[in-house]
């Protein structure tokens, strides 16, 4: 479709950001005002909002296979590097992030330009937490818009609460959150920082390879 | 709430929501549309999370999802209206009578009439300001074949916005 009404190749070029010979300047003047009329289109769409999050997550927890610990398989059976919990005296809590990158199964051989621009962009992180007298347990974060209900954790044997979480790549703060009003940061974090209320929030770094500091 | 791993899940939505929310409005042209495909799409994935092989890339394995779903909008879309009745910008307008609002529709009117391949790769390009090797990665399309259909799409935007002549 090049031609009267298509760009030149230097001008494809110029477009693309790639070293371009001389554009005569009309044609200059139209592929900037393209790309221009573009970026600002984009910048006037609105953001969806925050219940369409609420409208999903009500149709999969009725999707939820009932007894079932969660649908998600490649959550649930981690090959993992565990991490020895280390118990609070006070609290007898412990807790611990475990990291794992590898899938359950094999990964199909994926295509060249996937291989090659195939980074992680998710990485799923194990917390736990033991206490065996809490009654409830939750870990909230940068992640989860600090909401001390959002990432509900569930007891297993010993009393040691779990809950898997997919998070970007980056650096998060969390805390867990016991019986929903005590605010536990996690001692086997490498660091922790002043939440600016007195307390401490832990902080976890994701790396683009699964690399994690915690 | 049987698992918090369920409720994991809402951090997959929250953050994907965001990430594409641009690139679903821009596909399908439509903010409610757009809401349907991107909450359907959740949906779907939750539902297909078994096959999903590749754990650590779960963005780009929704995004070909979403991409899917907002195929189907479009396509039901095309099917009530009429391309003949969509208003692209004319050559009879002036550049400098076309309002942003105006721009907006204008540009939705010529998204519309690309292909479906053209228009995801415009939009990534010139909407979302991707990279190539961005769009490879979440399109699972090498650079070559996306650079070929963003330079059509240009070529066909081109043609289509005499306004922006």
């Amino acid at each position: 479709m090049t031609g009267a009404d298509g760009f030149s190749r230097e001008a494809q070029r110029y477009l693309d950001g790639e070293p371009a010979g001389e554009l005569e300047p009309g044609e200059r003047a139209v592929a900037e005002r393209l790309v221009a009329e573009a970026r600002a289109y984009g910048v006037r769409l609105r953001p969806m909002p925050a219940a369409l999050d609420d409208a999903v997550m009500e149709a999969v927890r009725r999707r939820a296979p009932a007894g079932a610990r969660g649908p998600v398989p490649w959550l649930l059976a981690p090959r993992t590097v565990r991490v020895r919990p280390i118990w609070f005296p006070v609290l007898a809590a412990a807790a611990a992030l475990v990291l794992w990158l590898a899938p359950r199964r094999p990964a199909p051989v994926p295509s060249v330009a996937v291989a090659a621009a195939g980074v992680p962009d998710t990485v799923f992180v194990h917390f736990e937490l033991a206490a065996p007298r809490a009654r409830s347990v939750s870990v909230a974060g940068s992640f989860n818009g600090w909401r001390t209900d959002a990432l509900a954790m569930t007891r297993g044997p010993g009393g040691v609460w779990s809950v898997t979480a997919p998070l970007a790549v980056g650096e998060h703060h969390y805390d867990f959150v016991v019986d929903g009003t005590h605010w536990v940061p996690d001692p086997t974090a490498h660091r922790q920082v002043d939440d600016g209320f007195g307390g401490r929030n832990s902080v976890i770094v994701v790396g683009p390879k699964g690399l994690v500091r915690s | 709430m049987l698992s918090g791993d369920v409720e994991a899940y809402r951090l997959l939505v929250e953050r994907y929501r965001s990430e594409f929310a641009r690139y679903a409005q821009a596909a399908v042209g439509d903010a409610d549309a757009a809401q349907d495909a991107m909450q359907e799409a959740f949906i779907r994935a939750f539902d297909a999370l078994e096959t999903c092989r590749e754990p650590d890339r779960f963005g780009a394995w929704f995004f070909r999802i979403l991409t899917n779903q907002c195929r189907n909008v479009v396509a039901r879309r095309r099917a009530r209206v009429p391309l003949d009745d969509v208003d692209v910008a004319g050559a009879d307008r002036a550049d400098a009578s076309l309002e942003r609002g105006e721009l907006a529709e204008a540009l939705d009117a010529a998204l519309a009439r690309l292909t479906p391949e053209q228009r995801e790769a415009f939009v990534m390009k010139h909407v979302e300001g991707r990279s190539y090797e961005e769009m490879a990665s979440l399109l699972g399309v090498g650079v070559d074949a996306l650079k070929m259909r963003v330079h059509r799409a240009r070529d066909a935007m081109r043609a289509m916005m005499g306004a922006m002549r």
